[in-house]
């Protein structure tokens, strides 16, 4: 069983229990808890549609959806054709009457493919016919990253989708977050959300609360993933996980403390949580898997700006992609993306305020190679 | 048949992509190669064949499975080599990978990782031939698949509409990743492409690069003259995973036996002698492209933000 009792005995008042159920489970990797939200979506609620290309097959979008579609049939675990527009209208029209259609596009870029589907359509039928419609659906977007996925195969476009109201934008950093959020959506929510997991997490072993503490949460929050005094880390994804490392690392060498906010819902984050946290520090890193421009450090700026700019002590600092497609040659991709170095490097000038500050910087070492050889959990 | 100088050439060009191929294979484990590859290891003839009759000035819009268009059309081996290792000297300055391969130089004009989207380009080049009075043909090439996506039926229509000199070359592998064709598909592809009123051709015998070489020879040949459309679909069959460096008929989503059936005909397993006497040649022209590749240096700082706008 999964979030708590009261939502499953809502359900069909049945605890569900598959193969991997998680009664005394505490570590689970990313891959496992979409596995496991998957079957129990799938279990529990018959309405449950997974569409996508290549999800019956035995990679199964990257093992988060193999053997599904041979325990619950190949009509509820969808092959479907190099259809992204027209799959997303189907998911439309199939949520429109009844169904709760799940669909994956094996990277984010794909989704392009179904943009009118998914803003034209998904996101204004609620509001443009007065109400008198739901669209309960969940579209997931793999983000790549390394071994050259280049310009098309690893672009992060959360705030392409958390620009138009209508969308709920999520982004998933560990395996409780995906535990926390999809039950939670898949059972309460009526709306299109639109869920970013990054390929490098994948892999990565998470600490999960046990089965019987597993609170409700609110699938749509922020969070606040680990208290400081001296500057507010924002995060999405997996910058999350480079936040962590920097605040550790900090924390090690010095007397900053960082705090640090995984964003989660970047179509509508708690901004009450980001502003508490900023007025308290009066600094604020805001690190981002996208471009930083017209993206969440731009928006997380534009907030701050708005509510009470008078709050801080210096200037903020954004991280994100540079300002470019994606290059292939693993040197340039390096450069691409913001390292540990960059974002410890960076903290630490903005909390003594000064370049030279004299804190030791962590080894610098690709993130990729950081998080592909990542063997402990989180 | 097999010692005619057609037959000779196009086994020499489809053996040296095989080889080029092979040797990314085995260079593979040892991560220089930092790049998704999609080989074409079955389907050179495809390639050779429809290349052959083109010239330096016909165009190639192609997909990310283009290593064997790429050298097809003339594309320079070591710039490919040192592509696919992230290097400066690369096609495309380390920037594109094994997935974006391009050489306008020779008309092969850039392939896209996103299934179908060159297609449209093909028929707008096209377009642009037709009202500039070039006497080029314009060769749009994707897979089975990609005639699953909207934007190849908006292409075919158009290229019909405005009788546009493209030729729709469907390179027909019988998958999309791991779905079989029948999974995925509830028409005919050459008679559905007949019905948008473009002639319509098919070889099954897509190992066999004389007759796809022939058969394409006067379909261009038709297109330079009459600057109308031509849909051609070319069966053919990967031998190795979709993506990556290995096999995968343990998978168990396709039988061993068709690719054993595949090979019985396949000219480059058949004519083993004949490889043999093209073989050293070949293996010394990759060795330098690969040392070339392997010594060039890796992009600079500068690259990153270069090219963007
Ligand atoms: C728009 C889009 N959807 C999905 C994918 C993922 N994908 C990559 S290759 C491929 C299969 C394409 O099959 P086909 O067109 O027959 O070409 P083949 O790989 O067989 O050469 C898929 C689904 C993609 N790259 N682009
Ligand atoms: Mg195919």
């Amino acid at each position: 069983m999964l979030c708590n009792a009261s939502v499953t005995s809502r359900v069909n008042g049945q605890v569900a229990s598959g193969p991997r159920g998680r009664a005394g489970t505490e570590i689970m990797s990313y891959r496992d808890a979409l596995h496991w939200t998957m079957q129990d979506a799938l279990q529990r609620h018959d309405s449950v549609l997974i569409l996508g290309q290549g999800v019956d097959d035995h990679k199964g979008i990257f093992g988060s959806t193999t053997g599904l579609s041979q325990a619950f049939g190949a009509d509820r675990v969808m092959d479907t054709p190099l259809a992204e527009e027209g799959m997303t209208g189907v998911a439309i029209g199939a949520a429109l009457n009844g169904l709760y259609p799940i669909q994956t596009h094996i990277r984010a870029d794909f989704s392009l493919l179904a943009m009118n589907q998914i803003i034209n359509l998904a996101a204004k039928y609620k509001y443009m016919f007065g109400g008198r419609f739901d669209v309960p659906m969940l579209i997931r977007m793999i983000v790549g990253r390394s071994w050259g996925q280049g310009a098309q195969h690893s672009q992060s476009l959360q705030s392409l989708f958390a620009h138009i109201p209508g969308l709920q934008i999520v982004m998933p950093s560990s395996s409780q977050s995906i535990l926390d959020t999809y039950p939670a959506v898949i059972d309460h929510y009526r709306g299109p959300v639109i869920s970013f997991e990054h390929r490098l997490m994948y892999d990565l072993q998470f600490y999960v609360a046990p089965q019987s503490t597993q609170q409700e949460t609110e699938p749509f929050g922020s969070r606040l993933v680990r208290p400081g005094e001296e500057v507010t880390i924002v995060a999405t994804s997996i910058m999350v996980l480079e936040a962590m490392r920097a605040a550790e690392h900090l924390a090690l060498v010095s007397d900053i403390q960082c705090e640090v906010i995984d964003l989660h819902c970047v179509s509508s984050p708690d901004w009450d949580l980001v502003m508490h946290s900023v007025e308290k520090t009066g600094r604020l890193v805001v690190a981002d898997t996208s471009w930083r421009e017209y993206g969440v450090c731009a928006e997380v700026c534009r907030v701050v700006a708005e509510r009470n700019p008078g709050c801080l002590k210096a200037p903020v600092v954004t991280l994100g992609m540079q300002p470019a497609p994606c290059p292939t040659a693993k040197c340039l991709e390096d450069l691409f993306y913001p390292d540990l170095r960059q974002l410890v490097d960076a903290l630490a000038v903005l909390v003594t305020g000064k370049e030279i500050h004299g804190l030791p910087l962590p080894d610098t070492q690709s993130m990729a190679d950081v998080y592909k050889r990542f063997k402990g959990p989180f | 048949m097999e010692n005619s100088q057609k037959f000779c050439e196009l086994f020499f060009q489809a053996l040296r992509i095989r080889l080029v191929e092979e040797r990314i294979i085995e260079l593979y484990p040892s991560d220089g190669i930092q790049s998704p590859v999609h080989l074409s290891i079955g389907q050179e003839a495809v390639a050779v064949g429809a290349c052959r009759n083109l010239k330096k000035t016909d165009l190639v819009f192609c997909t990310y499975r283009s290593h064997a268009f790429y050298l097809a059309k003339g594309g320079n081996l070591p710039e490919m080599f040192a592509e696919l290792y992230g290097k400066v000297a690369g096609c495309a300055r380390g920037k594109a990978g094994s997935m974006h391969l391009a050489a306008p130089e020779v008309g092969l004009m850039g392939a896209s990782a996103v299934v179908a989207s060159t297609i449209p380009h093909a028929v707008g080049a096209a377009l642009a031939a037709k009202r500039l009075g070039h006497d080029q043909v314009v060769v749009g090439v994707f897979g089975d698949g990609a005639t699953e996506e909207g934007v190849y039926h908006e292409s075919l229509n158009f290229a019909v509409l405005h009788r546009l000199p493209v030729v729709f070359l469907c390179e027909n592998n019988g998958l999309a990743v791991h779905s079989s064709q029948k999974s995925r598909q509830g028409y005919n592809i050459l008679e559905h492409a007949r019905s948008y009123g473009l002639p319509v051709y098919q070889i099954a015998e897509g190992y066999d690069f004389v007759k796809v070489a022939d058969t394409m020879s006067g379909i261009t040949q038709h297109v330079r003259l009459t600057r109308e459309p031509v849909f051609v679909e070319i069966r053919t069959y990967r031998y190795k995973e979709h993506v990556g460096p290995g096999e995968d008929f343990m998978c168990g989503y396709r039988k061993t036996e068709e690719w054993l059936a595949w090979k019985q005909q396949d000219p480059l397993e058949q004519y083993v002698n004949l490889a043999e006497t093209f073989r050293p040649a070949i293996l010394k022209e990759i060795d330098k492209a690969v040392h070339f590749a392997m010594s060039s240096p890796f992009p600079s700082v500068e690259e990153l933000l270069r090219d963007v706008v």
